[in-house]
């Protein structure tokens, strides 16, 4: 099991390639979406990165979850409902939604992942996986 | 000409008719080639033998390209021995022709899982590396039917419609990563799978295209290699006809 800070490390790797950012933009309160520009395909990218260099499996959209996002059942007036979040709490255990939750507009979903959120994310894979 | 010297390519569909000519001439260009075959070792490897003996790297994969599972197997073995993949050709089709009201359950779905699930399944397969190495040419193969109607093709026109969207799709998702994906659209082609068909109407057919002649299949391998090449770099999400002029309708 790798420490924190080379999970962190490789993590900023990751993101330095995927995203075509510089090193010391990557911090751990750095929003992927807001303040490094990552789009859907970025975090495909970023998914697939992970999974090579942390040797773990990582399901579509347990890291961004477009499924929800964009699923009518879930959304109302453009923001999330108790059931999307639910939902969305149910599948990113790692990320902190208590801001987002007071006002759950989708467009703002992005805003919220860290690579400190990404972080917690890796590690529990890891944990879950040794 | 090697415009495709130490390019990786993998070729679906690559033991007859299209499939077959592109194989022998991307191995011609200088490329590394495997192709997929379904169902007939010894004309894949015959081909793979007689290309191997000319001095060209080619080799024969079996594969049933609806069988999600081992298509990702198959391209995850070549990436581990390649290391990269630079050229995904899909070629694999098949026709099951008949009214469609008289057109079973299976024939529709043959022809779907076949042509737009195979072509689908290569693609995703191939996307991640695609991907990680910033770099790739994927070239589909569609057909005019997709666009002008022919009788007793409703599920391989439908499938071959497909396969020009999802070519559009992918291009608009992949180009930020520098991966360019086109389709070529051929006409009436000289190969064993438009047989039946020329035997109907060889005359017919031959009369209403502009070049006035059936083509062969290496003038579709040609403009395969081309897009697969750097040549075509700036070219993405694009469906080129090549059928002699028949698509231009008027008189």
């Amino acid at each position: 099991m790798p420490t924190k800070d080379e999970i962190f490390e490789k993590i900023q790797v990751a993101l330095v390639d995927a995203l075509g950012v510089d090193e010391d933009e990557v911090t751990p309160e750095a929003t992927l979406v807001g303040d490094l520009g990552a789009e859907s395909i970025d975090f495909l990218d970023i998914v697939f990165r992970l999974e090579k260099s942390f040797s773990i499996s990582i399901p579509r959209g347990e890291l961004f979850p477009e499924d929800i996002l964009t699923n009518a059942q879930y959304i109302k007036d453009g923001k999330l409902t108790e059931a999307g979040l639910a939902e969305v709490r149910k599948r990113m255990p790692f990320a902190d939604l208590t801001e987002f939750s007071k006002n759950p507009a989708v467009q703002d979903f992005g805003n919220l992942l860290t690579v400190a959120d990404m972080c917690r994310f890796v590690e529990t894979k890891l944990q879950n996986a040794a | 000409m090697t415009r495709l010297a130490d390019k990786k390519i993998l070729i679906t569909g690559g033991s007859r008719g299209i499939g077959r000519a592109c194989v022998a001439k991307m191995a011609a260009e200088g490329g590394t080639v495997a192709f997929v075959y379904q169902s007939n070792q010894q004309a894949a490897d015959e081909l793979a033998a007689q290309l191997t003996a000319a001095g060209h790297d080619v080799r024969a994969l079996q594969a049933d390209v609806r069988d999600s599972a081992r298509v990702h197997e198959l391209v995850n073995q070549l990436v581990d021995q390649w290391g990269r993949l630079d050229v995904l050709v899909n070629s694999a089709g098949i026709v099951r022709d008949g009214l469609l009201g008289a057109m079973t359950p299976e024939q529709w779905a043959d022809v779907i899982e076949t042509n737009l699930g195979g072509t689908y399944n290569f693609c995703h397969a191939v996307v991640q590396q695609m991907m990680y190495q910033r770099a790739g040419s994927i070239v589909n193969l569609s057909s005019t039917a997709a666009e002008f109607a022919s009788r007793g093709q409703a599920n391989y026109a439908a499938s071959k419609g497909a396969i020009d969207g999802l070519t559009r799709a992918l291009a608009k998702e992949l180009a930020p990563r520098k991966i360019r994906v086109n389709a070529v659209a051929p006409g009436m082609i000289e190969t064993d799978m438009s047989a039946a068909v020329r035997g109907l109407a060889a005359d017919q057919i031959t009369k209403a295209i502009p070049l006035k002649r059936i083509g062969q299949p290496e003038e579709i391998a040609n403009v395969v290699a081309f897009l697969a090449s750097e040549e075509a770099s700036y070219l993405t999400g694009q469906v080129i006809r090549v059928d002699g002029g028949i698509s231009l309708g008027g008189y």
